[in-house]
């Protein structure tokens, strides 16, 4: 399966990378591992003229700086799964990497790559030489084939490892040629399947900076789907939760849930009901029910949004089992 | 695993694990498949399909596409010699399929347009430039919608069905005894309908063609498929050409299930370009095509009613079959006869009233998959099966022990099953599994888990072997080399179940030649003799038999001439390592470099060669009827009871198999290994049937055409397989050998096994393929 | 419009002519003639693209040869030497690994960058690291065998 053609620019530093990004403007598409973006190019969803490769970008290692550890966007997941500072400050997002694709995948694929992953849907994610040839929604056309009646959207967010960094209240890193922003995760995603990104024209993903974590703390990661592997999630909740020094009390939690709407969803409601309370199994149950009752999932890549709300509600409740497990003293 | 058969006498090669004869090929990367193949002045093709299910071509406008710099040729069906073909081709059911569409297209996908260019990029453009003017006609994708009076006409109906259904491809009708007597005096009888539904092939290598026409009229092909022999039978006609004009060259085989027996459009658009062009032309299919525009399996409803005694014993069956085979007639009316005949193998049916229904709709049309038929009957008769012995008080083993076949039993139509090792499968599969300490006693996995459920199903099946079918025979040549070396010259086509091992097993036995010192020649419809191909599970039993017939040739003058230079008995020679010794004096000994150099100078030149053929009921000219089941099938029937452990999450519904246990009577070994490999993956596809593959297609579409959402199992997903052999047959020397058939028969058992194994874990009795947790999160009814 | 690269494959240095879209894959088994590494899919779903880049297994079909100049390729033609097969080949030909041979040369070369890395894995390990090879015939209980008995093997010669 072949590409089109595309002209090709391979920067050294991310200056120069957002240099070239001003220069072509709306004509040209980063790229860093390219399992995300290729496979969309290979089907005609998305032709940039320039194709910027970063893989000429040297990649800092993680950094201890200030209350935080700085990862560079250009981490390989592979790398961010086996990083030894990575496991032990932040376990969790050691777990959500290994959880992306296969390990091929995961060796090409980078951090930012996985935060500025698109919106997917199956009708969307394949070719459309003779079947869905009238565009919907996402190819900039009038109808949506997985609701015949919809009048917007459903492409669901599938990232796995965004719900960690939400948990971890990390910062995302944006460069341009003039400035450099930083913002709250969550921020970058729009909930709009059609953009789902807030970056401007311009704007490359350079880093995250994930904020110590209080000292008594625990963290879950479930990514259910069908085989296990090699998929994106049915549904996928990270967790992390902070104690009290009793170890047994919640002072706060962030419950995080991908792979279920148009972008990351936290469940304040279910996080509010923590608060403050022992951790016991009959807790957990009633929050991983306000969990599913918070969210609405999209039904999404053959599953019914029953089936995905049932889910919802085990998986919640298995990943916060997880977390209170897995709370430790640091 | 080996053969513990007291009967063989001391064999050296058949019957052992030995490693396959291509592997190192394989495992290096030498091995050229057909999309491996590239040659001089390689042209690409690929076609234009429809975007609509079912529509009128008004015109077709291939003038833009034709002046584009690069474009070498475009055809139309008005290109072509407007011949139709099929796999089926009988006065019955005559071939219905154009390689271009002609008037109508009838799936979406279909192809109406071919084009050959010197670049990917070329071919792109070109195919967009194609005009196409349709007028979309109503469509129907559900065989039973296609099936009532007023549904969109596809075809008309086969005018010998007399039922007044639209639609209708080809019937199946076959009876014997009296049905209604039978359920009259049945104790217990009940009525099930079960639905299987929609997967793939899967196979890794594309489908893909090169082919290239030579000046002064020959064409030569690499082809993926799964038989050169019946590729050049379909392909060569409809092209025009003489067969001896086509040669189908052998190329490894990526894989291919069934998937790939039908003759493709695709195929006959290399060739015809080629011969326009007078260069070679390839087209490969990508991926996303075939998932959407290729062929899958069949999914069959069957209605099954049933009636036993209190006892167990089967009385009376009576079976709907509906099968949906898509646009064209296809295989289609294959598989409702085979339905009928993986029903009645196993158990012996008193009473029985079976037919089976083809039916047309706006799909892709559907083809053999790995058992064809079997999977989704076996299912069905299975699960059903268990649950007339729950309501009798009876369990799984003893119910289908008391209506198993026996041995030496006739069939309805009129083959014999022979040696069958049915009810030694069904009891060593329950001895090995502990099945009845487990079975009805839905177990947690572990104490702390009550949410994991244990549970234990068993599935029997039985499947046949290198039936009567085009081209109905296998034949084989054995040549000797000066140097006492051997080259082994067959038609059969190494798919990856290991023919060209197996059969060099063979030679090396009959002729004591080491394997690295016989050359395997193979598949090559000009230099090879003809072979029944791999999708009609022959090869160890036609095309072995046939090579055993070839190499017993040779063996007998090479002992021919050793007994005249060595003036010896024929009966004191023994042959060992290319060589021939007088029994107790070794040193007595002539190498077969030696014999054949005799040979050449005392047997006017004869350099040893034999020639061997076979085939399957050599006292029966012609096939069954497809109509009507009467007629011979086959000399050799296989048996096998599966086993399935199965665990289940009862709080997400997802299941997995655990561990399959397969007793089978195979007849005996001819290597093990592959056995154990074919079984292997049996078992795997079984699974993937079960939990993780569906084709989801919606009016026509398909909605997951790649392979992150056409769910394959993983090695995440693997289950322990374990294998308990039932030796029935043996090998034999200057005598024809029943062996039976490995490839496709374990892949029904497991999957009914699963089914029985989901409700004794949960007590959920599902009726439809695929066991999805939402399936089974609804028959514990914890989604509404 | 192409441009000169170098690109170093199997410890041998080849200058090539390419357009900036041309892959990895299209390089090797066109340009090369080395054709055992196998395109299945075209999207990095299946893995028979697998090829080892500075040691690591990357998907050839999602990777332009644009990309891997100061790289070294290592394709399923360049593991063995001469005759003698590594380790994992042998192993898959031992244990019946290969069937229709299609995923082989992927999965071989997976194989061989996680025992140079892990020489002693755990089921859990090789599960992990074969995780996006598909294989339709051998259902992954022979394949599994092999991975263990090479790391057994190449445990052996080391000690």
């Amino acid at each position: 399966m072949h590409f089109p053609k595309f002209e090709y620019q391979r920067p050294t530093s991310v200056e120069e990378a957002v240099q070239m990004l001003k220069e072509y403007g709306s004509r040209a598409h980063l790229v860093a591992g390219g399992t995300d973006l290729y496979p969309r190019m290979k089907y005609n969803l998305v032709r940039p003229e320039v194709v910027i490769s970063l893989k000429g970008v040297p990649v800092k290692p993680p950094a201890i700086e200030g209350g935080g550890l700085h990862v560079d966007a250009l981490m390989t997941l592979v790398d961010v799964a086996r990083s030894q500072v990575i496991l032990e400050r932040i376990p969790l997002l050691a777990e959500a990497a290994l959880n992306v694709g296969s390990n091929q995948i995961r060796h090409m694929g980078t951090l930012g790559g996985n935060l500025c992953l698109e919106n997917r849907c199956t009708y969307y994610n394949q070719s459309h030489t003779f079947q869905y040839v009238e565009p919907c929604f996402k190819r900039d056309g009038d109808r949506c084939y997985l609701i015949p009646k919809g009048k917007k959207c459903q492409a669901v967010f599938m990232a796995d490892t965004v719900p960690a960094l939400i948990c971890m209240d990390a910062k995302v890193e944006i460069q341009s040629e003039t400035k450099s922003r930083q913002l709250p995760v969550e921020g970058l995603y729009t909930g709009d399947p059609l953009s789902p990104l807030a970056l401007s024209e311009g704007e490359i993903v350079s880093g995250v900076i994930i904020p110590n974590s209080a000292s008594i703390h625990g963290s879950g990661f479930i990514k259910f789907s069908l085989r296990g592997g090699m998929e994106f999630g049915a549904v996928t909740v990270a967790v992390l939760l902070h104690a009290a020094d009793d170890g047994r009390t919640c002072d706060s939690a962030r419950i995080v849930v991908g792979s279920v709407a148009a972008r990351p969803v936290r469940t304040l409601k279910a996080e509010t009901t923590l608060a403050g309370q022992e951790l016991s199994d009959k807790l957990l149950r009633e929050v991983a029910k306000k969990v599913a009752t918070e969210i609405r999932p999209v039904m999404h890549h053959g599953y019914s949004a029953p089936f995905l709300r049932e889910c919802l509600e085990v998986h919640a409740f298995r990943t916060l089992t997880l977390a209170t497990k897995n709370i430790r003293r640091d | 695993m080996t053969s513990k058969n007291p009967e063989t006498h001391k064999l050296d090669y058949v019957g052992k694990r030995i490693p396959r004869k291509d592997g190192p090929d394989k495992v290096t990367g030498r091995a050229k498949y057909t999309v491996d193949i590239q040659l001089p002045g390689m042209l690409v093709g690929s076609i234009l399909r429809s975007p609509y299910p079912h529509a009128r071509i008004l015109n077709i406008d291939t003038s833009r596409a034709r002046r584009l710099k690069g474009v070498k040729a475009v055809i139309t069906s008005e290109d072509t010699l407007g011949m139709k073909y099929a796999f089926v081709d009988t006065p019955r059911y005559p071939p219905d399929e154009y390689a271009l569409a002609k008037h109508r297209v009838r799936f979406i996908g279909e192809p109406v347009a071919a084009v050959a260019a010197t670049d990917p990029y070329i071919l792109g453009e070109a195919l967009g430039l194609i005009r196409v003017d349709y007028e979309p006609l109503e469509a129907v994708f559900d065989p039973e919608e296609a099936m009532q009076l007023g549904a969109s006409e596809i075809h008309p109906s086969h005018p010998k069905v007399k039922e007044p259904f639209p639609n209708i491809a080809g019937k199946t009708e076959s009876e014997w005894g009296d049905i209604e007597h039978g359920f009259a005096h049945s104790d217990y009888v009940r009525e099930d309908r079960f639905e299987s539904h929609l997967r793939t092939h899967g196979y890794l290598e594309p489908q893909a063609t090169v082919a290239s026409y030579e000046p002064g009229g020959k064409l030569n092909v690499w082809t993926s498929s799964q038989g050169t022999f019946l590729k050049r039978s379909k392909l060569a006609p409809i092209l025009g050409l003489p067969l001896s004009a086509v040669r189908v060259h052998k190329a490894y085989v990526g894989g291919a299930f069934g998937g790939k027996v039908d003759l493709f459009s695709h195929e006959f658009c290399a060739a015809l370009l080629s011969m326009k062009i007078g260069r070679p032309v390839k087209i490969e299919a990508s991926r996303e095509e075939i998932f959407t525009a290729y062929r899958h399996g069949e999914p069959l409803i069957a209605e099954i009613k049933t009636g036993v005694k209190k006892d167990g014993t089967l009385v009376a069956q009576k079976f709907r079959i509906i099968n949906n085979c898509g646009a064209y007639r296809g295989t289609g009316v294959v598989v409702i006869f085979l339905a009928w005949g993986y029903m009645m193998i196993p158990y012996r049916v008193p009473n029985l009233k079976y037919e089976g229904f083809s039916v047309y709709t706006n799909n892709p049309p559907r083809t053999a998959q790995r058992g064809h038929g079997c999977p989704q009957i076996r299912f069905a008769v299975e699960s059903q099966l268990d649950m007339i012995a729950e309501e009798l008080g009876l369990d799984p083993v003893e119910i289908r022990l008391k209506n198993a076949r026996r041995q030496g039993e006739q069939l309805p139509n009129g083959d014999n099953v022979h040696n069958c090792g049915l009810k030694e499968c069904i009891q060593k599969s329950a001895q090995h599994t502990q099945f009845l300490e487990k079975y009805g006693k839905s177990r947690p996995a572990s104490s702390s888990n009550a949410r994991l459920h244990r549970g234990i199903g068993m599935g029997v099946s039985a499947y046949i072997t290198g039936s009567l079918i085009y081209p109905n025979s296998s034949a084989a040549i054995v040549k000797m080399n000066d140097d006492g070396t051997a080259t082994l010259l067959t038609g059969a086509l190494d798919i990856g179940q290991g023919a060209e091992t197996i059969l060099c097993q063979i030679v090396a036995e009959e002729l004591k030649i080491p394997m690295e010192e016989i050359q395997v020649i193979a598949a090559d419809t000009e230099t090879t003799p003809t072979d029944l191909g791999s999708w009609i599970s022959g090869n160890a039993y036609v095309t072995g038999n046939a090579t055993r017939i070839a190499a017993t040739e040779v063996r007998k003058k090479l002992l021919d001439m050793a007994a005249e230079e060595m003036e010896a008995n024929i009966a004191d020679l023994v042959l060992e390592n290319k060589g021939v010794y007088v029994a107790g004096s070794p040193e007595r000994r002539l190498s077969y470099q030696q014999l054949i150099t005799s040979s050449i100078q005392k047997r006017r030149g004869d350099p040893i060669i034999g020639e061997g053929h076979w085939r399957n009921v050599r006292d029966v000219p012609f096939h069954p009827s497809l109509a009507t089941t009467k007629g011979r099938w086959s000399d050799s029937y296989a048996f096998d009871a599966q086993v399935a452990e199965v665990e289940v999450d009862v709080e997400t519904g997802q299941a997995r198999l655990v561990r399959a246990v397969t007793a089978h009577d195979c007849g005996f070994p001819i290597n093990p290994l592959l056995v154990e490999g074919q079984i292997d993956g049996q078992v795997s596809m079984a699974l993937g049937h079960a939990f993780l593959e569906d084709v989801m297609m919606k009016e026509g579409r398909t909605l997951n055409p790649n392979w992150l959402e056409y769910r394959m199992p993983t090695i995440h997903n693997m289950a322990f397989s374990e294998y308990i052999d039932v030796i029935t047959e043996s090998y034999k020397k200057d005598a024809p050998y029943r062996t039976k058939e490995v490839g496709e028969g374990y892949v029904s058992g497991i999957l009914a096994a699963i089914a029985n194994a989901i409700y004794d874990a949960v007590g959920v009795r599902l009726h439809s393929t695929p066991f999805t947790p939402e399936k089974i999160l609804r028959g514990l009814g914890k989604i509404k | 419009m192409k441009r000169l690269i170098e690109l170093s494959i199997n410890g041998e240095r080849h200058e090539l002519a390419v357009e900036p879209q041309t892959t990895l894959i299209e390089v090797l088994r066109e340009q090369l003639g080395l054709t055992g590494t196998k395109e299945a899919c075209g999207t990095g779903e299946c893995g028979s693209c697998t090829v080892l880049i500075d040691g690591k297994p990357i998907l050839s079909c999602l990777t332009l040869a644009m990309d891997c100049c100061e790289q070294h390729i290592v394709t399923i033609e360049g593991i063995a030497e001469g005759d003698q097969l590594t380790s994992v080949q042998q192993a898959f030909l031992d244990c019946g690994a290969i069937q229709c041979g299609f995923c082989t040369p992927g999965m071989v070369l997976s194989i061989t960058a996680l025992l140079e890395r892990n020489s002693r894995p755990s089921e859990t390990d090789i599960k992990k690291a074969l995780e996006g090879h598909l294989c339709r015939c051998t259902g992954y209980n022979k394949i599994m065998e092999a991975v263990k008995k090479a790391a057994e093997h190449m445990a052996a010669k080391d000690s």
